[in-house]
């Protein structure tokens, strides 16, 4: 009985590409053609893309301009050159040094030596990942997390108190990726995660948390 | 940009097709329900509305506007930086191109911006695309080579790791694992420089394999959080672009 | 037609097969032609914009089920087909080989369903299926079952596995063709198929208990 433990031999494979003859094991090559009758089934039952679809794409291409010779096509392809504005940059860093002094009174790092965030596995439902963040906030009286994957919102995602003096965490469900976040203390600090894989500029003169979340979890030094 | 390339462009976006001008519709919406004042959405809106014209992927802009509103940063400060990133698009879209992507997928448009934001060259940015095995492969490709680099990881190592990574043959979603085995090594006292030498030889990241062998889900982007305490409402489910 | 295996449903799921690339087409009207793709760019690029609607059709039914098969929704891959299409036209003085328009036009279309793909990632089963030949009401619940767990099954391989297996084993593409479409080594895509069949089959054995 298939327990979705046993493997199919390489005779099998063989059979099933069309490369060989049937398996000589009579239940191996039951099992063959159960899958290929339901990739068959599969198959059939997919439906097609209509002609009705060809008259509607003339349509939209009959009312577009035609086709540019390749020479005008490469122009307009061309990389343009980005400046940035040095005073701007400048004023930027400006604030981030202010900004950075102000905050360190409210944030002590998480204690040496403390385990790796969980490399929890994906919930069965999503495949999302729980990974899960803390911080010591010293006088806080409310922690957001806001960040690419919540909109930047500050109110969606809200720490609980852990169980040391000042210490708070949350877990969420995250897909694999790369995220961009912040903590966000009394609703109007806004403080990077010494625990993140990166600090990074965020276009505003800022710097933000990064984050990149595998299949199997996160792992932080 | 020439007058010549405007009026290409120009009769480009008038012959776009019907969905761009409800889309350009929920832009406003979004940063309207979220307290946006109209000078600003009409900043931000006709700024996505010429990344879509050009065929620029709207999102990396959409949510630059949204984390600016959320920052309080000013609509003119926001614009600027709407306009860099479209010019980053517009780099990194050129780039892929020349490496042979002829019809790239948007995550590989706002990779390739994204790596040489993070200070990737153009040829390294070739170089991810033309030997990923795919277009997901690529843009997740893009995107770990940044993060690496990001990390302390010389970029030629950054690289040079992603491409290994490549050549297993494994699930894109799986790249997303290299910056945590940096992050671990790190932790465990391996300083960058000895770490990008060991690349370099040869060694790669060390991956472990997967339990099981069902590949990724295509599992519904979105953060929910979980646990006692924390805010009952459900992550937002990402928006359709 | 279908270049692949002999033994029956293991590729080439549906009667109609894969049409090879390129697809001559019959003869009569309606849009087909027996020209072949480089003539007909061509007699595009000198201005003959009907003529693009010989190409449309002909690869909407060469590569109408992939990309059905890729979204995971007609409505999905109806776009993505539309998209592609469009693009394909404004950037036409760029293919470089118009006699292998097929393979540069797969490609417009491989990306456009992976951008469809990421914009819509929610597990959207084939439900506008239509019913197969008329049979017993249970014999059509069992057949839609069947086509539910294959798509699950599908939708747990990663893109590029999922595109290779359906390519193989529902478009009943050979491997050189396969190669030749994404760009790719043989033997590369022979793992990769493998892999992915292994995946599905292993999930398929589990539901069946």
């Amino acid at each position: 009985m298939a327990d979705g433990r046993t493997t199919w031999s390489a005779g099998a494979h063989r059979y099933a590409e069309g490369a060989g003859g049937p398996p000589e094991d009579a239940a191996e090559r039951a099992r063959v053609d159960r899958f290929g009758a339901a990739v068959q089934a599969y198959g059939r039952g997919l439906p097609s893309l209509g002609d009705e679809l060809d008259g509607r794409v003339m349509a939209a291409v009959r009312a577009r301009p035609r086709p540019l010779p390749a020479t005008w096509w490469r122009r307009l392809a061309e990389p343009r050159p980005v400046s940035i504005r040095p005073a701007l940059a400048a004023a930027a860093a400006v604030t981030l040094i202010l900004a950075s002094s102000a905050l360190t009174a409210l944030l002590t790092r998480a204690p040496a030596g403390s385990a790796p965030a969980a490399a929890t596995p994906p919930d069965g439902t999503t495949g999302s990942i729980l990974v899960r963040f803390e911080v010591r906030a010293t006088g806080a009286q409310r922690v957001a997390l806001a960040g690419s994957f919540n909109d930047w919102s500050d109110s969606s995602i809200v720490f609980a108190r852990g169980s040391a003096p000042d210490q708070w965490t949350v877990t969420v469900a995250l897909t694999p990726g790369r995220y961009q976040y912040l903590f966000v203390v009394d609703g109007n600090a806004w403080i990077p995660d010494p625990l993140a894989h990166a600090q990074v500029e965020d276009e505003f003169g800022q710097m933000n948390s990064l984050l990149v979340v595998g299949p199997r979890g996160v792992v932080r030094s | 940009m020439s007058v010549l390339r405007w009026a290409v462009l120009l009769a480009t976006a008038v012959a776009v097709a019907p969905s761009l001008l409800a889309q350009e519709r929920d832009v406003r919406a979004e940063l309207a329900a979220r307290g946006a004042p109209p000078e600003f959405v009409n900043v931000v809106a006709e700024r996505i509305a010429a990344a879509r014209a050009a065929r620029m992927p709207a999102g990396p802009l959409l949510d630059k506007a949204l984390e600016g509103w959320a920052k309080h940063v000013p609509a003119q400060r926001v614009a600027l930086a709407l306009e860099q990133l479209r010019a980053r698009l517009e780099t990194g879209r050129g780039v892929v191109v020349a490496a042979g992507m002829l019809e790239p997928t948007d995550a590989v448009v706002a990779g390739a911006a994204e790596a040489l934001a993070r200070g990737l060259t153009p040829e390294e940015v070739r170089e991810l695309v033309s030997r990923a095995p795919g277009p997901e492969a690529a843009g997740a490709g893009l995107m770990v080579a940044a993060s690496l680099h990001a990390q302390g990881l010389e970029h030629a190592a950054s690289v040079r790791a992603v491409v290994e990574a490549y050549g297993t043959d494994l699930d894109p979603a799986r790249l997303y694992e290299l910056p945590s085995v940096v992050a671990g090594l790190a932790g465990q006292g391996m300083r960058m420089s000895d770490l990008a030498r060991r690349i370099m030889q040869g060694g790669g990241l060390p991956l472990p394999p997967m339990a099981g062998g069902v590949g990724q889900s295509n599992a519904r982007p979105g953060a929910v959080p979980i646990g006692p305490g924390a805010n009952q409402g459900v992550g937002k489910e990402k928006r359709r672009q | 037609m279908n270049s692949a295996s002999t033994v029956p449903g293991l590729t080439g799921g549906g009667a109609a097969g894969a049409a090879p690339v390129p697809a001559p087409g019959g003869g009569g009207k309606g849009g087909r032609t027996t020209e072949d793709d480089g003539t007909i760019v061509r007699r595009v690029l000198r201005g003959d914009v009907e003529a693009f609607g010989v190409l449309v059709r002909r690869y909407r039914e060469a590569f109408g089920r992939y990309a059905v098969a890729s979204c995971g929704d007609a409505d999905l891959a109806a776009d993505a087909m539309q998209e592609a299409c469009i693009r394909a036209y404004d950037a036409l003085a760029t293919c470089r080989q118009p006699d292998r328009f097929g393979a540069w036009f797969f490609r417009i279309l491989r990306n456009q369903c992976h951008n469809q793909r990421s914009r819509h990632r929610t597990h959207v089963p084939l439900e506008k299926v239509t019913a197969a030949a008329p049979g017993r009401a249970d014999s059509r619940l069992e057949r839609e079952d069947l086509r539910h767990r294959v798509e699950r099954a599908l939708n747990h391989l990663s893109p590029e596995q999922r595109e290779a297996f359906v390519l193989r084993h529902v478009d009943g593409r050979g491997y050189s063709e396969m190669a030749a479409l994404l760009g790719e080594r043989e033997d590369r895509l022979r793992m990769r198929v493998h892999r992915a069949r292994e995946s599905v089959r292993r999930e398929l054995e589990e539901l069946d208990g």
